[in-house]
């Protein structure tokens, strides 16, 4: 007599019991620089949803501007990106002197110029070194802060900060420029120039890393428009828009011959880091042709001399730069007090990091870190 | 790529730091007049003044002037972003930075600096910077 019995199911044998794993990537984790919490959903290796949890870092800086006069407000407004320190100084002092009408000395205009610039090749040397990293090439990071270290210096000597710079004042600039700065700017550039060239010939071709980053994390035109995405990430899918050309503010007007806008259609992580370095090449070429001006320019004043008591007349305006990151506005509303009754931040991390949830399903666990680290984010700049 | 690194040997070799360098606050209180706008422009407030009124003796065929004595002046430097506003906020040029950063404490509390401590890193402020050709003349020296 047999009857066939089942004594115990291996695995396999019927279809297959998996479950979904929820895992929190973050807010520690050494690959997410800052405090960004991504929960995925992953079946198997596969990430199936991703969310990104923000506000960790969250510090109330638009409650904060308030209650803060105008100067006082540039100290908060270069510390939300902190590798923008500049440029993001420069939407507020733009959103005030429109509403007051005033009239910025030409020679605070170029060095304006020229400064956000630097800063852009020093926020995009940073992430040309940590994005090799997260990735798993340890060198490049070496090189590109030995140029960075080049262009921090002339950062200090002219602000006398390495991160926060706070030189920019209602008007025009808070100093002078020292003696000679602008030959040193120059040496700078040259030797930032070429050192850029070493990081691209030591990465670009890289068969390892074109592998990891080619193809990935693919980033589409209508993602892209849905979201708000804005920088070197919407140009590298072939999102042609940058704040320099078409809405030119500073003497970026002036500049058009040497502006070169870096775009790629590809859209993966590859397209993205192109563009970076791209962009630097690019900054620099517009840094030469700040400093050759600003040596031509006759003698003149680099600030506009304030009253005691700021007051910005009532009124609203809406101000944008072209942050090395993206699109960085100040919405300024005013009541005609010393302080803002209203200043509302735009960051552009913040609406990068969303598309995150559209991105990153479908991909690999490994391939989120080299996602991830294409974004090019900074935490501060997302939670604000 | 075969350029030597620019590895500073720190602790052996001190960094030269641009004049402009913005690493401690020093105070000069002889210049000094217990204004208050430092404090009232910092902000995070991290400046702390104390000081009493005293009367000079009236001068013959005058009369009685009083003044303000400093009694406290304390910056705490774990509080302070080192945004530089109340340097260029005071009209009596009673403070000024220095590049000097070495300063780290174990304690908290010993990073508020007090008037004595500050006064001692004036003398670590290094003359200002020759200005850029294309710069105006400074004010000093137009008034002259």
């Amino acid at each position: 007599m047999s009857t066939e019995r089942i004594v115990g199911v291996g695995a396999g044998t019927k279809d297959l019991a998996t479950e979904d794993m929820t895992l929190n990537i973050g807010p520690q984790h050494p690959s997410t620089h800052g405090v960004l919490r991504l929960r995925i959903t992953l079946d198997g290796e596969r990430i199936t949803a991703a969310e990104p949890i923000i506000g960790y870092m969250h510090r109330g800086a638009e409650k904060l501007f308030e209650v803060r006069d105008y100067r006082q407000i540039i100290v908060l407004a270069n510390r939300h990106d902190w590798l923008s320190a500049f440029a993001s100084e420069l939407g507020v002092v733009l959103a005030v002197e429109r509403m007051l009408g005033m009239e910025v000395p030409v020679r605070a205009v170029w060095a304006r110029t020229l400064l956000a610039e630097l800063n852009r090749v020093l926020n995009h040397l940073m992430f040309l070194g940590s994005y090799p990293l997260e990735v798993g090439a340890i060198t490049p990071i070496f090189y590109s802060f030995r140029e960075r270290e080049q262009v921090q210096r002339v950062m200090e000597e002219i602000s006398g900060g390495r991160l926060h710079y706070m030189f920019n004042r209602v008007g025009g600039l808070k100093e002078e420029l020292p003696a000679g700065w602008l030959g040193r700017v120059t040496d700078a550039v040259a030797a930032v120039r070429h050192g850029v060239g070493d990081i691209d010939r030591l990465i670009r071709g890289n068969e390892i890393f074109r592998a990891r980053t080619r193809g990935v994390g693919v980033l589409t035109r209508e993602q892209i428009e849905q979201y708000g995405v804005s920088g070197p990430i919407a140009r590298a899918s072939g999102v042609d828009f940058d704040l320099r050309r078409d809405e030119p503010y500073l003497a970026y007007g002036e500049l058009q011959d040497v502006l070169r806008v870096v775009t790629r259609t590809e859209g993966d992580c590859l397209a993205r880091f192109e563009c970076l370095l791209d962009q630097v090449h690019a900054s620099l070429d517009l840094a030469d042709a700040c400093v050759a001006r600003l040596k031509e320019l006759p003698p003149g004043p680099i600030n506009v001399r304030l009253p005691k008591v700021l007051k910005v007349p009532e009124g609203h305006t809406y101000a944008w730069t072209e942050n090395p990151l993206g699109i960085n506005g100040y919405y300024l509303v005013s009541h005609g007090e010393k302080t803002p009754w209203r200043l509302k931040l735009r960051s552009a991390s913040f609406n990068n990091i969303q598309v995150l949830r559209e991105m990153l399903p479908g991909h690999l666990v490994a391939d989120m870190i080299a996602i991830l680290g294409s974004m090019f984010f900074v935490v501060g700049d997302i939670d604000k | 790529m075969t350029r030597r690194s620019i590895t500073r040997q720190y602790p052996e070799v001190q960094p030269d730091l641009p004049p402009r360098s913005r690493g401690v606050i020093a105070l000069f209180e002889e210049n000094c007049t217990v204004c208050m706008l430092c404090a009232r422009e910092c902000p995070d407030w991290c400046i702390y003044i104390d000081s009493h009124k005293e009367t000079l003796p009236a001068p013959t065929g005058g009369r009685a002037r009083t003044r303000n004595v400093l009694d406290r002046f304390a910056i705490d430097f774990a509080l302070c972003m080192y945004c530089g506003i109340c340097i260029e906020a005071c009209p009596f040029d009673a403070l000024f930075w220095s590049p000097e950063f070495e300063y780290a404490e174990y304690d908290i509390a010993e990073l508020t600096h007090e008037r004595e401590r500050l006064r001692e890193w004036m003398w670590t402020v290094p003359p200002p910077p020759a200005h850029d050709p294309g710069a105006e003349p400074p004010k000093e020296l137009k008034a002259r």
